[in-house]
């Protein structure tokens, strides 16, 4: 179990964490998505005491970590740069921290201990390589041996998976939760890429500019994201949102008066507010809920399915649809559009000081 | 821990820091001597204020030492600085002659400076000097090279050139390997002429490299000590008596201590505002050619 | 064009060649200096009958001089010098490349000044104080002054090593169990080793070519063959083909020492100011 509490963290003018407050449960593999700049590598290196926060506390298994070495806190951690040292084989690398004062292995069982892992990881065929002649992708996997190959409190990863090709990422990001070690052990995984962090997570924390701006499953992320920009940072296409106002009777008017939504709105006449739809739950031609319609501004094949533009009066909003109901679709058709009342989200409008949060339970 | 955690640092840095005391503290010393009229005559000195300041900036010895010292930083700078950079371009052009001769560069510079001094003076020592004997069929054997004033600080900002050209050669050198390639890969397509190229490209690229070159060199040579001592002594007369060496007279040859470090006292203030205002320079140059590149 | 350009081609070699003969000429005429017997000293430039005589005097001790035991002391206090300012130097770099700390820019550049500092405003007071101490001509009173040299180079390009090594090294070490001592041990110290022994090299090269220092801080017991050669062209009679060799001498552990670290040499010479 990791809990952070109150964690804040300066550098200098720039202030890297801010009041972060943060839970892992036991057992449990938490997502830390965030773009980059937004403290999720100090995060990890607060836990791991490899950075003394300027005030608040890290807890691991309930025993306040204040004042405790790294070596002492039992975590193992994935860099970003994988931190493999250059001057030793891949084999070595996984042996240290098995060879550690901490650990102590027998050579026996740490060799047994280093094949199963390495087999886990597809790397078996390159133990005996000094790490300066393996690929990015493989040191990465590297790196990651090095934290799986030992008993841990707790693993931290940094964007293990990064650097790997696209094909390779997708296989291990399906692998990398059966394997045992990580079933067992808590983990807290920072990433950029919400693919991931969906994927992965059995919960999922937003970190922004320092502090944790949502924390959730991932249906409690997407159906009720915090403000427009968690709202944003899941899904491709990204969720469409429209600006309007909310008007007398509760509904929504777009701006150019073109778009009307009865939704209902907890927000009083006139407040500025942005309505956002998943182009998933845009359904081409009628269905039920509420209807639209518009032309089409421009199309684009996704394999089996098509990202459909259309223009609602002075607004775009797209809408992925399966291939075979928007055949024929050319630019300035008129079409009509469904969406269901509950896929509607409405948000305040976006300031320069903060993004617009979500109206509504 | 948060005290034990702020203390690591001090631990490892606290050998260094005793040891620069130990350095620190005669310079302090001399620093607190010059307030005294200290000598071998004068072992039980009085205090005397500043005194010997003083005395040292009403001497005209001081004035001509000064000069002498600026002549000989300045001439070493420009003439180290301008074959250094033709040597490293020359190289930089990577020719098989090039190559070969790279690997030599630096062994004037490994030679300490006095032995270079020694082996100059041996070359143009009228009596077994080689330099006249090469000279004499172009009819000018029989120089005095080291017996002249003018000779004797040319000779010495020779030996300053050859032991000290290859550094500012280095440098270049690295600098030159380290610039950018596309910048000079456009402007070969665009059909610039080398001299365009060279001006515009090159050099305002280059010259942060060539000047912390610049920037050691001539502070090393306003303080030149070695060279000076070994090949004239600061003769003859008073031609070549730069400051470190009038400073070496008075305190070691005529033993007065206090004068002799208020010597060198005024020349580590000269040095450390010329080190001022060279490394201010400095950090402009490498801003603009940040912005070449 | 092209014949213009293999023209100016021939043109850049024989420039370069015109400077390389300044550059090593002087070397060559010690060469032939050193091996010309004396009654042929003034009589001759380029055709003599070479001897090694004079090699045999100067380190046979013979001329009053005893060259041999002044290259013992080069290489004792060098060595001596270089020793120390490793043990004091590697931590305080360490410690300055990987902690922001009050008072570390101000050591940096206080070591940074004595490079530049002139010698004699501290050898001044020394040799008074040198004196009192007893130190005067002794070993420890040359390693002691020669960190003027050594320290200042072994910490600020340590220093440029240390910081160009990326913390998350030692930092993955940390997590692997080991201490921080072993962390510097075992990762850190070993990637940065090329460079120590650069900078050692370096470090011994200018200690053994420094000349002020032993100039006036010994007399006879620990004096140095920079001070010993020269006092072949003291006395009556200058022996100039034994000066020659003495020169030849003295500079052979610096040449072939800087011969071996070519590749670290750019980054000592500009104290990490410049690297290659």
């Amino acid at each position: 179990m990791i809990v952070l509490r109150g964690i804040s963290k300066t550098y200098g003018r720039t202030t890297a964490l801010d009041d972060l407050d943060l839970e892992v449960r036991e057992g449990e593999f938490f997502c830390l998505l965030g773009p980059s700049g937004a403290g999720k590598t100090t995060t990890l290196k607060t836990v791991a005491g490899l950075e003394q926060p300027d005030s608040g506390t890290v807890e691991l298994d309930g025993k306040d970590m204040n004042g405790v070495e790294p070596y002492d806190r039992g975590v193992a951690m994935c860099f970003e740069s994988y931190a493999l040292y250059p001057h030793k084989s891949a084999y070595d690398n996984l042996a240290s921290p098995l060879r550690s004062p901490r650990h102590r292995l027998p050579a026996v069982q740490a060799r047994e201990r280093i094949g199963e892992t390495a087999e886990l990881l597809g790397i078996s065929a390159l133990l005996d390589r000094p790490v300066g002649q393996l690929s990015n992708g493989q040191r990465q996997r590297v790196a990651l041996g090095r934290v799986l190959v030992r008993p841990a409190r707790a693993f931290l990863l940094d964007e293990p998976l990064s650097h790997l090709d696209a094909k390779l990422r997708q296989q291990m990001r399906a692998e990398l939760k059966a394997i045992g070690a990580v079933r067992r052990t808590t983990t807290l995984y920072v990433t950029h890429d919400s693919v991931e962090a969906l994927a992965l997570g059995d919960r999922i924390g937003v970190i922004r500019d320092g502090r944790i701006v949502q924390t959730g499953t991932r249906e409690e992320i997407w159906y009720r994201p915090y403000d427009t920009e968690v709202a944003r940072a899941f899904g491709r296409p990204r969720i469409n949102l429209l600006p309007g106002a909310v008007a007398p009777d509760g509904g929504f008017r777009s701006a150019d008066g073109e778009v009307e939504l009865p939704i209902g709105a907890q927000a009083s006449c006139g407040t500025q507010v942005l309505i956002g739809v998943r182009p998933r739950d845009l359904t081409l031609g009628e269905g039920p809920g509420h209807e639209l319609t518009g032309t089409v501004y421009v199309t684009e094949v996704l394999g089996r399915s098509v990202e459909v533009t259309v223009r609602l009066g002075e607004q775009h909003v797209s809408l992925v649809a399966p291939r075979g109901d928007a055949t024929g679709l050319r630019p300035d058709d008129p079409v009509r559009l469904s969406v269901r009342p509950e896929n509607l989200l409405l948000f305040e409008a976006d300031r320069p000081e903060r993004p617009g949060r979500r109206i509504g339970p | 821990m948060g005290w034990r955690l702020a203390l690591r640092p001090y631990v490892l840095i606290v050998p260094a820091l005793l040891l620069t005391c130990g350095i620190l503290y005669p310079f302090g010393l001399g620093l607190y001597y010059t307030l005294f009229d200290f000598s071998a005559s004068k072992p039980q000195p009085d205090m005397v204020r500043f005194e010997n300041y003083e005395t040292v900036f009403t001497q005209e010895a001081f004035w001509n030492s000064a000069w002498v010292t600026v002549l000989y930083a300045v001439g070493a700078a420009v003439v180290e600085t301008v074959l250094g950079v033709a040597v490293a371009l020359l190289l930089h052009r990577s020719s098989l002659v090039g190559r070969v001769l790279e690997k030599i560069l630096i062994l004037p510079l490994m030679i300490a400076p006095v032995i270079a001094a020694i082996i100059w003076k041996l070359m143009l020592q009228p009596s077994v000097g080689v330099i006249n004997h090469l000279l004499e069929p172009f009819g000018l054997g029989g120089v005095q090279w080291t017996d002249t004033p003018t000779g004797a600080l040319l000779s010495s900002i020779a030996v300053d050139v050859w032991v000290y050209t290859p550094f500012v050669a280095i440098l270049a050198l690295a600098g030159l390997r380290s610039l950018p390639t596309s910048p000079f890969e456009a402007a070969a397509v665009d059909g610039a002429r080398w001299w365009y190229t060279f001006r515009r490209l090159t050099l305002p690229m280059l010259w942060p490299y060539v000047l912390v070159a610049v920037i050691f060199r001539f502070m090393d040579s306003l303080k030149v000590f070695d060279i000076i001592y070994a090949l004239t002594e600061g003769g003859p007369g008073d031609s070549t008596v730069v400051l470190q060496i009038r400073a070496y007279l008075e305190a070691i040859r005529f033993q007065r201590y206090s004068f002799g470090i208020s010597y060198t006292i005024v020349l580590w203030a000269v040095v450390y505002l010329a080190a001022m205002v060279l490394v201010k320079h400095l950090g402009k140059i490498q801003r603009k050619a940040a912005e070449v590149k | 064009m092209t014949m213009r350009k293999r023209l100016l081609g021939w043109l850049a070699d024989a420039a370069l060649i015109l400077y390389f003969v300044f550059a090593l000429f002087p070397i060559a005429w010690m060469v032939i200096l050193s091996l010309k017997p004396t009654n042929e000293l003034f009589s001759t430039y380029f055709s003599f009958s070479p001897t090694l005589d004079g090699y045999r005097t100067v380190l046979g001790d013979s001329e009053g001089i005893p060259f041999v035991r002044f290259f013992v002391n080069s290489l004792v206090v060098s060595v001596g010098a270089v020793v120390l300012s490793l043990l004091v130097g590697l931590p305080a770099a360490y410690a300055s490349a990987r902690w922001r700390f009050k008072g570390s820019e101000n050591l940096m550049f206080t070591l940074l000044s004595f490079r530049f500092a002139p010698e004699l405003t501290v050898i001044i007071p020394l040799f008074v104080l040198y004196q009192k101490l007893g130190l005067f001509d002794t070993y420890v009173g040359m390693i002691w002054v020669l960190q003027l040299v050594t320290l200042p180079l072994i910490v600020w390009i340590m220093r440029s090593y240390f910081a160009d090594l990326t913390p998350e090294l030692e930092q993955a070490a940390l997590l692997d169990g080991y201490t921080r001592k072993q962390a510097f041990l075992k990762v850190a110290l070993p990637l940065v080793k090329p460079g120590v022994a650069a900078v050692s090299l370096l470090a011994f090269i200018f200690a053994w070519n420094n000349f002020v220092f032993p100039l006036i801080l010994t007399s006879n017991e620990a004096q140095t063959v920079t001070v010993g050669a020269l006092s072949f062209l003291g006395g009556d009679r200058p022996k100039y083909n034994l000066t020659a060799a003495a020169a030849l001498v003295s500079v052979v552990p610096p040449l072939l020492l800087a011969l071996t670290i070519q590749r670290y040499l750019v980054r000592g010479l500009s104290f990490g100011a410049v690297k290659s």
